[in-house]
């Protein structure tokens, strides 16, 4: 497997010369080191793409057995996902990070960093030995989170930094017992032991150890709680490739188990449907409610999630009632939209990481009128939630076509609560579109349109070529896309066909008619360009030649308008909040004024809104832990001579264990 | 193709119908037929004053929104003859890229910095998020009791027009399926209405800019911009109207198909008038819970569609 030693390589190698290359050039060197990786991975996903799936045994060590390393269509798929994400990652980061060219050791240890997450991602797509995909699995997780806290002397990131590896780690729990359960029942580290074992044995447990493992890593709800921590504490581009990417691989660690399961796939199916339902409107209804320009991008990551979730509980449904056309929308949407998803998500990101890069503040309420001082940002951000929101002509409406397409199928199924799921799931994902529609428009309308609502818009301009760069080419994509999705659709359903190989019944025949409805929605697409261009240009023709003036924007009568009468994000989602405040909880800081209170000193109202499953759910729960555990701390108690005792019974008790053959 | 056409000429007269229907129901004559085109026309001839907080989405704002019509006007059929396009699945576009457009109006009205048109905005797109749901439920419906999914499928196979034919049986189900022909026929009324802004909603006469919804976020719009507003509205209540006439055309005749869609279109415009005339339009509080019994409504359809269907007993 040359990728993953060349991996190795320019890891090493990066180690070696960026802490002694001057500032500038160390971004310039994780820009190549990132690129060489992605090139070296991108030759063998090709290839699996087109058919010719990669296979390897590495000889491992007595513990581990063979390492096998597979390149799949699967891996292939994300492996894509990841390198395009990856570059455009650092190509804006090496812009972004030009602001903190004072910190160089810093910058080093990022860049490095940087390095290691995008190889152990690809690590982690190909590795199929539990024990090493662990491994990597856990470089990952760790990578990311020291790239999160960069701002570390924040308290705030820090804490968020922490909370992330915290839940990581509730993760590799979860994915550790699985795979321990897999080994004791079949003595292989290998993948191929897990589809077995599905295969022979039908367990739910075991598959819904799996999915909580890597359910946390992309964030179904109430497993979600780390995104909106740690995606505003991290960088931008480290929140951009976070969010597109590595939320991402939880989704390809369900996939790959859904499709090693044999059985209960019909209930399984329900259960992530109605889940994935409820996590996306859950992900948007608090991204309507969040004026943070980076934690409302990261709920709406929480919305995509739950959307890429029903893709996949509508394939397990189909192979539970063995409905091919279920299938391939279900999955295909699944596959389809993780890609459209890391495209216009870490546009989103890229962009909010330019506002707050020149306006050093993430509150939407102290923006407004960035269009004029920023107008390629602008465009970039328009672009990525009307992608987000789901419109026409670009990708996102694809993938969601393709769902709804699947639901229209599903409810013509015999069993009657995946009819009922499926009907809710309409209606569902209809209502997500809808709230989508009103967090959007509030986040463009205060950050960029109206006047500036504090001075923090004052000393704003236009970001730098190289930050804009990789937002052109995901505009490209997305738009190429949402006009020619036949041609990912087609590479989508390759992926599913070397997937579900197993599964005889699956006749993708029906797929032929399914790629032109698709092409179809791609030419609609373009003709609904066209439309819009030409009017747009009869307008201005038109226009042009009548008497236009300039005045102020008409106040209904009243002359003395400013610029904090304006509607804020808190007044335009307000309405919402309020019908469903059982849900988005309101909290208010404010001391009342006293009746004897006859000068009423300066005061301050301060409101949030609460995460629900948090503050309800998790919080209880870890406050509980809490306590139980204080029961324990006279353990972890500070003194080096008790540890070392601690460490000499641990061996004393492996030796008498070894003695008397208990292990 | 004919039905981009008819659209287009009933769009023509619909405003005029309905203002003239709500002036004969107060008891006035009320201005010709032809006046609100007349007044359109005028403005599109018109120069414009633009503030000077906007940018160059308040000016395209307009144009994606008549657009975006124009777009989800393609994919309407007329009976048993398809739109310009049809596929498997295209009234999730319909749907979209109105939802397109309606984005494009609500960052327009943003565009001025202005408090009251902010209002009208975030109202709007919370009605029209509740609004969403009864639709998709409503197409769903359909399409399991037609087993297809594209607009031209779904209504050349209801065939409700054809059990009037002579010798034609009534049976349980034709009677169904009328009542869920009058159902339907409710949920879009009412979701033209409230995608129109129009009572019981929104009032478009109201004089107070708190009360308003649609109105008050074009407030600063004004010449070509505002007549393509005001035509765009006309032309999305014909399409909703052409919606409605659908479900009853199936294989007819062209020249009765015809005559058939405009009576349609007409008593669509007259019972709007009327349902504006004799209602109030509801307290801002109330109109979630009315658009979202909306949804209920197309649920009740979805639920006699299992009946029919015979899948829920």
């Amino acid at each position: 497997m040359p990728f993953i030693y060349f991996s190795f390589v320019v890891l090493a190698v990066s180690v070696v010369t960026i802490p002694f290359v001057n500032p500038k050039l160390k971004s310039i060197a994780a820009v190549i080191a990132v690129i060489s990786n992605a090139a070296a991975s991108l030759i063998p996903a090709w290839n699996a793409l087109g058919g010719l799936p990669t296979e390897i045994l590495l000889q491992g060590s007595p513990i581990t057995g063979l390492i096998a390393i597979r390149i799949d269509s699967l891996s292939a798929w994300f492996i894509l996902i990841i390198n395009f994400t990856s570059i455009t990652g650092v190509l804006f980061g090496s812009g972004y990070m030009k602001s903190y060219a004072d910190r160089k050791s810093n910058l080093s240890l990022h860049w490095i960093l940087f390095i290691t997450f995008h190889a152990s991602m690809l690590w982690v797509c190909v590795l199929q030995n539990s024990l090493i995909f662990l491994t990597a699995w856990e470089v990952m997780s760790i990578s990311s989170m020291l790239l999160v806290i960069f701002e570390h002397q924040n308290t705030n990131t820090l804490k968020a930094g922490i909370n992330y590896l915290v839940q990581m780690h509730i993760s590799v729990a979860f994915l550790t017992i699985g795979f321990i359960w897999i080994y004791f029942s079949t003595s292989s580290f290998d993948f191929k032991a897990v589809q077995e074992y599905f295969l022979h044995n039908p367990s739910i447990w075991l598959f819904i150890l799996f999915f909580i493992g890597f359910a946390v890593k992309s964030g179904f709800v109430p497993l979600h709680t780390w995104l909106p921590e740690a995606h505003p504490a991290a960088p931008s581009h480290v929140s951009g490739v976070m969010s597109g990417v590595i939320v991402k691989l939880g989704i390809y660690g369900i996939l790959r188990m859904v499709f090693y399961l044999a059985h209960d796939q019909l209930l399984l199916g329900e259960i992530i449907l109605s889940l994935s339902i409820a996590t996306g409107l859950y992900g948007i209804l608090n991204a309507a409610m969040r004026f943070d320009i980076k934690k409302m991008p990261a709920y709406s990551t929480v919305e995509n999630i739950g959307i890429v979730g029903i893709g996949i509980g509508m394939g397990l449904i189909g192979s539970g009632i063995e409905n091919s056309v279920l299938i391939i929308f279900g999955y295909g949407g699944a596959l389809l939209h993780s890609l459209n998803h890391s495209l216009f998500k870490s546009m989103l990101f890229y962009s909010s990481g330019s506002v707050y890069q020149q306006t050093h503040t993430r509150d939407m309420e102290k923006l407004g009128g960035l269009i004029h001082k920023m107008p390629h940002t602008a465009v970039f951000y328009l672009i990525a939630i009307l992608t987000a929101v789901g419109l026409p002509p670009f990708n996102a409406f694809v993938s969601e076509f393709i769902l709804y397409s699947g639901f229209l199928e599903g409810i013509k199924s015999v069993d009657t609560t995946a009819v009922f799921l499926m009907i809710s799931g309409i209606a569902g994902l209809a209502l997500i579109g809808g709230i989508a529609v009103l967090t959007f428009t509030k986040a463009f309308g205060v950050i960029f349109l109206g006047s500036p609502r504090s001075e923090h818009t004052e000393h704003a301009h236009e970001v730098s070529f190289v930050m804009r760069l990789p937002q052109y080419l995901i505009i490209a994509v997305i738009v190429f896309i949402g006009i020619f999705p036949q041609f990912f659709y087609d590479k989508a359903i390759s992926v599913l066909i070397s997937s579900t190989a197993t599964k005889d019944f699956v006749d993708f025949s029906v797929a032929d008619s399914v790629i032109e409805t698709i092409t179809m929605v791609g030419r609609f697409s373009m003709i609904f360009i066209i439309v819009s261009a030409v009017l747009i240009f009869i307008r201005f023709k038109l226009v042009k030649q009548k008497p236009s003036s300039i005045a102020e924007t008409w106040g209904c009568g009243y002359t003395a308008a400013n610029t904090r009468m304006q509607y804020t994000g808190k007044s335009f989602s307000k309405t919402l909040g309020k019908l469903l405040n059982f849900l988005l909880k309101e909290e208010k800081k404010y001391i009342e004024i006293r009746a004897d209170e006859l000068h009423p000193s300066k005061r301050t109202h301060d409101s949030v809104y609460l995460d629900f499953a948090e503050s309800r759910f998790v919080n209880p729960a870890v406050k509980r832990l809490n306590h139980f555990l204080n029961y324990f701390q006279f353990i972890q108690n500070g003194k080096t001579q008790q540890y070392v005792l601690y460490g000499i019974f641990f061996i004393v008790l492996i030796f008498l264990g070894t003695i008397f053959n208990l292990f | 193709m004919i039905s981009f056409l008819l659209i287009f000429i009933s769009s023509l007269f619909f405003m005029g119908i309905l203002i003239r229907t709500k002036s004969l129901a107060s008891g006035r004559k009320g201005p010709g037929i032809m006046q609100p085109m007349r007044d359109i026309i005028r403005l599109l001839r018109k120069g414009a004053v633009y503030s000077r907080t906007t940018s160059y989405i308040f000016q395209i704002a307009p144009t994606v929104y008549f657009a975006s019509v124009l777009a989800a006007l393609l994919v309407v059929p007329f009976g048993s003859r398809s739109g310009f396009i049809s596929f498997n699945g295209d009234f999730v576009f319909f749907a979209y890229v109105l939802a397109m457009g309606k984005f494009f109006s609500i960052i327009g009205a943003l565009d001025t910095g202005s408090s009251f048109e902010g209002m009208g905005a975030s109202r709007e797109a919370l009605f029209s998020m509740f609004a969403e749901p009864a639709f998709f439920i409503l197409m769903g419906s359909f399409s399991l009791l037609t087993g297809f999914t594209s607009f031209h499928d779904i209504f050349s196979s209801l065939h409700l027009a054809s059990h009037f034919a002579p010798g034609a049986e009534l049976t349980r189900e034709t009677y169904l399926s009328y009542v869920l022909a009058v159902l339907a026929t409710f949920v879009l009324v009412m979701i033209a209405m409230t995608e129109n802004s129009r009572m019981p909603v929104d009032d478009p006469n109201t004089h107070l800019e708190l009360t308003m919804i649609h109105e008050v976020m074009i407030l600063d719009n004004s010449g070509f911009d505002l007549g393509l507003i005001l035509y765009t509205t006309s032309l999305k209540f014909a399409m909703y109207g052409a919606l409605i006439a659908n479900f009853f055309l199936d294989g007819m005749a062209l020249p009765f198909g015809i005559m058939l869609f405009f009576v349609v279109q007409f008593l669509f415009a007259v019972s709007a008038g009327l349902i504006e005339s004799f209602m109030a339009r509801f307290r801002m509080g109330h109109n979630p819970q009315f658009i979202f019994i909306l949804s209920s409504v197309s649920l009740l359809i979805f639920f006699a569609v299992l009946l029919l269907t015979g899948k829920f007993v």
